[in-house]
């Protein structure tokens, strides 16, 4: 996990890291949010609707977001603020997704970060986007 | 620069979500609605992107209203 202090930003510092979720994940997503939309949790559903599989959940996949601010930027010390996202295409369990984050703006009064991300999968195709507002907690 | 007060109004009703909200010089986060720590990080934030401008902790710390936000803008504005 990073710990980075204010002092150690800059704008265009920037992480990244992959992720893949199973099915056991998708599963438990949807017990814990009670989302259980057939296009995401029903095989025969997905297809009939011209997927190849059930979709991974946008707000499962989103989490990584919060794994980007949490343990890398700026990590040990971040309080997420805020965060606007946009889905781009859809994605499913066992792909192999890439996420990048970088600060894209920094305000010294509160020590509000922004920072741009994305998710893509292994062949480019953007999943999602998102700008991040991020402040810290503690000294 | 003597728009500032128009140009913010969006700004606060955007953050606020308060489409219908009608800023004044005497607005403050005691009589408007929702305006509390997180949305006040938010307003000073879109307030310097908008202008360009940043504020130091301590300029923001003397503000009571909206009044001294816009006299703290054209200062800043003046020394851009």
């Amino acid at each position: 996990m990073m710990e980075y202090r204010w002092s150690d930003l800059y704008i265009g510092l920037r992480h990244e890291f992959d992720a893949t979720f199973s099915e056991e994940q998708a599963a438990a997503f949807a017990m814990l949010s009670g989302d259980v939309n057939p296009l995401h949790v029903d095989k025969a559903y997905a297809i009939e609707a011209g997927f190849p599989c059930p979709v991974l959940f946008g707000m499962l996949t989103s989490s990584l977001y919060s794994r980007l601010v949490g343990v890398y930027l700026p990590g040990k010390f971040a309080l997420l603020q805020g965060i606007r996202i946009d889905f781009s295409s859809p994605c499913y369990v066992g792909d192999h997704l890439h996420v990048v984050g970088e600060i894209e703006f920094l305000s010294e009064a509160y020590r509000r970060l922004e920072i741009k991300a994305t998710i893509r999968k292994d062949d480019g195709k953007l999943v999602s986007k998102a700008l991040i507002k991020a402040g810290f907690h503690g000294n | 620069m003597d728009n500032i007060l128009e140009e913010l109004q969006p700004i606060f009703r955007d953050i606020l979500d308060q489409p219908n909200l009608v800023l004044t010089r005497a607005s403050n986060a005691n009589n408007v609605d929702d305006w509390d720590s997180l949305a006040h990080i938010n307003l000073v934030v879109s307030i310097e992107k908008h202008y360009k401008i940043k504020f130091a902790l301590g300029e923001l710390q003397e503000l009571k209203d909206v009044g001294d936000m816009i006299d703290l803008i054209k200062v800043k504005l003046a020394a851009k």
